[in-house]
């Protein structure tokens, strides 16, 4: 290996460990240590946290399994999964319609796409908070339909505002994939009979799928965090398991099952993520 | 003559040093605490320049200060977080006995428990936390928490609560007779259970946006403070401030400096510009809570006539530090009930 080949990535290591490593070993030190009595921590081994995520302590003081967590991390899952899927459901047209235009439509409506990205996330949702709301038109609309309740405060709204927030992150890569199909492939579909569908499914999808399998795991990952959709728009009435770390770190004031939840959430981001690597080397290796 | 010169010169340099940090001062107070007037108008005097942060509960600037650096001069939480900063060792110590804000206090804001000697604090605010309702939702009556906590067919669904236990716990225990900051597990339960027989009926916990969500009738009753309540009420909604038979939380936010910060100096200026009585009083009508410093009277817009919301006539308890056992089971009730 050239010198370069070796020295030219310092950089990027320096980075890595700085910004990367050394905070989650700090997290991972704290998510062990003992608690203080308001917030805070001490530097003493107790890695009863850990047990805290399955096991506590009862209203009759017995120590229990208690599911609440494990409830907690089940609906976060859910919830990235559910908003992943729908990205996707709804990118690959997108995408598509986006893809098949001229060059200079198709600047035009990326740029689109990537337009709400210029505004702060937390004015976005509030955005969304007055659109569902009873004064809102689709609020106002949905009484006019005969609606039953409001539209706000309700998982769906908190669905509605994570596929809003996240799909230009499944659009981006969904498009850059579709826009690589060799039109060649779909005329040679075409004539060997293909119907629309078919052509759809067997070859636009496989030759798409490393597009849709890079933007899955750009929405699921920073989903899986998310804070400020259940808060905003869920009102805040189950917690996901990025409104439970806050709740550790800010009222409960216990930082080590901050952080060790915080560590649980960080494990499941990896393995996604290492999954993803596996396919992709796989997919590599045929090829 | 040259070396003295020489020596005038780097003292010149030394003096202007820390005068150039002496030229800002941060501060970290509750979202919209402090009128913006007031503010130009002690840059003016001081040529300081005054930068604000804002925070939403006494949590978030505790975990602020906790994580340490927090680059703040000034802070202002509640009594209870004043008491948990001072013993954890947070706070400079500004000798607040001396200052000339001290001697403008109401005299039984001084000597409480959580600054017996008064080393660390300046009273800045009072209030209460209690509920509101929107007479257009809901006309009966509203002198006890039952109507919040168990809600008659008018708010049904239509409850919204804060994001954080602090104040609704308290709330709920003063609605049930069980002393605030309990180990009780028994006591607590009961808490937890009325939250839990609550939650079907509340719409959202959200400490957020709460002004449009009770004007516009968005929800019928909401967990609020005092002067939020009316300051709304004044722009127009028709909402009225509940007295609870039961009791009102209270709360009293003070000026305090976390340790190691740059600008000690400034933040006692501030202090005392604030406690002055013509400011204290521009202070007090823009934000619309009691203050415990003396005012000017014949400027003073909130009377007891056209502001009931300040001038509660049932009890009012102050929320308290809470022990670790205790606040534990705060945590539970509420991680229980949000799961």
């Amino acid at each position: 290996m050239s010198g370069f080949r070796v020295w030219g990535l310092v950089p990027a290591w320096v980075l890595m460990l700085a910004t990367l490593m050394v905070p989650l070993l700090i997290v991972a030190a704290v998510s062990v240590a003992e608690r203080g009595a308001y917030g805070g921590f001490a530097w003493d081994f107790n890695p009863l946290s850990y047990r805290e995520i399955l096991f506590s302590e009862d209203w009759d003081g017995n120590l229990a399994f208690d599911a609440k967590y494990l409830a907690i991390i089940g609906r976060t899952l859910l919830l990235a999964g559910a908003t992943t899927l729908i990205c996707m459901a709804l990118s690959l047209p997108v995408a598509y319609v986006i893809a098949t235009r001229p060059p200079k439509t198709k600047a035009l409506l990326i740029y689109l796409v990537t337009l709400p990205f210029w505004v702060s996330m937390i004015v976005r949702v509030y955005a969304w908070l007055i659109i569902l709301g009873n004064e809102g038109f689709v609020g106002r609309f949905w009484q006019w339909i005969g609606g039953e309740g409001t539209l706000l405060f309700t998982p769906g709204a908190m669905l509605v505002g994570m596929v809003y927030s996240y799909i230009p992150l499944m659009v981006l890569p969904v498009f850059a994939a579709i826009e690589k199909l060799d039109p060649a492939l779909l005329e040679a579909g075409a004539d060997l009979y293909a119907s629309r569908w078919t052509t759809a499914r067997r070859v636009i999808l496989p030759l798409t799928w490393p597009g849709l399998a890079a933007g899955a795991v750009l929405v699921f990952v920073p989903a899986l965090g998310t804070v400020l959709e259940p808060m905003l728009l869920g009102g805040g009435k189950q917690m996901t398991m990025g409104t439970l770390i806050q709740t550790q770190f800010g009222g409960a004031r216990n930082w080590p099952f901050g952080a060790a939840v915080a560590l649980v959430l960080m494990a499941m981001v990896v393995l996604v993520l290492m999954v993803n690597a596996r396919r992709a080397m796989r997919r590599e290796a045929r090829t | 003559m040259k070396p003295k010169t020489l020596l005038g010169a780097a003292t010149a340099v030394a003096l202007a040093l820390p005068a150039y940090a002496d030229g800002t001062l941060n501060l970290y107070t509750w979202s919209d605490s402090i009128s913006p007037e007031l503010i130009e108008k002690f840059e003016a005097q001081t040529g300081i320049t005054v930068n604000t942060d804002g925070f939403n509960s006494n949590e978030d600037a505790l975990t602020k200060l906790q994580a340490g650096s927090s680059g703040y001069d000034i802070v202002t939480p509640s009594q209870h977080f004043v008491k948990i900063m001072i013993d954890e060792g947070l706070l400079e110590d500004i000798g607040a006995k001396d200052l000339a804000a001290y001697a403008q206090v109401d005299d039984k804001w001084k000597g409480q428990w959580w600054d017996p000697e008064n080393a660390y604090s300046i009273p800045l605010a009072y209030g209460t936390a209690g509920f509101a309702v929107n007479r257009d939702v809901y006309e009966g009556p509203v002198d006890s928490w039952a109507v919040y906590f168990t809600p008659p067919a008018d708010l049904k669904g239509k409850v919204a609560s804060l994001s954080y236990p602090d104040e609704v716990v308290g709330a709920a225990q003063l609605f049930l007779g069980v002393p605030f900051c309990s180990e009780d597990k028994a006591e607590m339960k009961k808490v937890y259970d009325l939250l839990m027989a609550q939650k079907p009926d509340v719409a959202a916990y959200s400490s957020d946006n709460i002004e449009n969500r009770l004007g516009t009738a968005e929800v019928g009753a909401h967990f609020w403070w005092d002067g939020n309540v009316l300051k709304t009420r004044n722009d127009g909604a028709n909402i009225v401030y509940a007295e609870p038979k039961e009791g009102l939380v209270g709360w009293l936010d003070s000026f305090v400096v976390p340790k190691g910060a740059a600008n000690v100096e400034g933040a006692k200026q501030f202090i005392d510009f604030m406690s002055e009585e013509e400011n204290a009083t521009i202070q007090y009508n823009y934000y619309a809570h009691s203050s415990p410093v003396k005012l000017d009277l014949t400027k003073a817009k909130y009377t007891p006539e056209n502001a009931p919301e300040l001038f509660p006539t049932v009890p009012v308890e102050f929320s308290k530090a809470c022990s670790p056992a205790a606040q534990d089971l705060v945590t539970k009730v509420w991680t229980d009930l949000l799961k």
